[in-house]
């Protein structure tokens, strides 16, 4: 089970309201290679997995995922706030707020809501390990694209944290591959799944 | 592989003989050199080898704040245990990991203490139930952050 910590794990504080960020930045929240994603990806992995070190990762960096969905909420919930219909309207955030309002919503930037088309599960080790490091990939470019993009300082210190944990995670997927191949039966050179014979 | 002596712990090792049509990443050697845990947050790792700023943004040390003490200690807790799910026989990194786990729970509780309960538990003995107390995590305004 889950136990809720009243805390963010980097702080988030967003000083100037600013709507026309919030309609990118949003993929980050329920875009394709978004938290959301991430999380699910990696918790609903994990039930599969025939080795401790892959169980115990899949659930450390799901549950990491899962405070960094709440990150990128708080940058949402404070670029939105205190917004008048003239600003919303000026930002192009009109056609987000008709649906949503000032509430943050798992949706991609172009308007996708979110998708478990957007993950992967197979159900074989080594198959799940190479979406997770692909995976790291394309959220840490989507990562590079939000900080090409914007110019608040207060949001781009929060997303260069958290880009920076994709290059973590994708370094640790790797070495949890290694350790997958290492472990799995020399005799089984055609990679055979080994959570499911 | 390009190697220098200074900045050994940039490069992992490769098998003599690592395997065809398989992905390789190279195994990080140690859990040394390391940053210290206010920088580590901000740089969004413990591990200089892995910081790979996207064109040379970086952030500096997180502030000396109650809370921001509280998370640099539980993020380099949360970073070691990344490192040792993969790295479980590594002796040196466990004992940083016990230290940092006795570190990060005292300023748990300090924190707990003076600006309100951070888990439901921290609530045994508070004289309230204090679990409703602003501010949430996603105000702007957070205690402990001055």
């Amino acid at each position: 089970m889950f136990v809720y910590e009243k805390k963010l794990q980097y702080p988030v504080r967003i000083k100037n309201p600013n709507p026309a960020l919030a309609k990118f930045i949003v993929s980050q929240y329920g875009g394709p290679d978004g938290e959301l994603g991430a999380s699910l990806r990696y918790l609903s992995q994990r039930f599969s997995m025939p080795y401790p070190e892959l169980k115990g990762l899949l659930t450390d960096i799901g549950t990491e995922e899962l405070g960094h969905l709440e990150m990128v909420g708080t940058i949402l919930h404070q670029l939105t706030r205190e917004m008048t219909p003239e600003e919303i309207k000026k930002a192009g955030f009109d056609l987000y707020f008709v649906d949503h309002t000032a509430g943050v919503y798992p949706t991609a930037a172009s308007g996708f809501p979110w998708s478990a088309a957007s993950i992967g599960v197979k159900g074989d080790p080594i198959t799940d390990l190479n979406e997770d490091l692909a995976a790291e990939q394309k959220a840490r470019v989507t990562y590079d694209n939000i900080l090409r993009l914007s110019d608040d300082p207060d949001v781009n210190d929060v997303i260069k944290y958290l880009r920076e944990r994709e290059l973590v995670h994708y370094q640790r997927f790797g070495e949890a591959l290694r350790r997958t191949l290492d472990k799995m039966d020399e005799k089984n050179v055609y990679a055979l799944n080994p959570a499911f014979r | 592989m390009e190697s220098n002596p200074s900045n050994d712990y940039r490069y992992g090792s490769l098998p003599a003989r690592a395997p065809l049509a398989s992905a390789y990443v190279p195994l990080q050697d140690g859990a040394e050199p390391q940053y210290e845990p206010q920088t580590a947050i901000g740089r969004g790792t413990l591990f200089p080898g892995l910081d790979l700023p996207f064109r040379g943004m970086v952030n500096g040390p997180l502030s000396d704040t109650p809370l921001g003490e509280l998370m640099a200690m539980d993020f380099v807790a949360d970073e070691l245990e990344l490192y040792l799910d993969t790295h479980r026989d590594d002796r040196e990194a466990f004992e940083m990991y016990q230290h940092i786990l006795a570190l990060s729970k005292t300023a748990h509780e300090k924190y707990a203490r003076k600006y309100g309960p951070i888990c439901q538990s921290d609530m045994l003995g508070m004289e309230k139930y204090a679990w409703l107390c602003d501010p949430w995590p996603w105000d702007v305004c957070v205690k402990g952050e001055d």
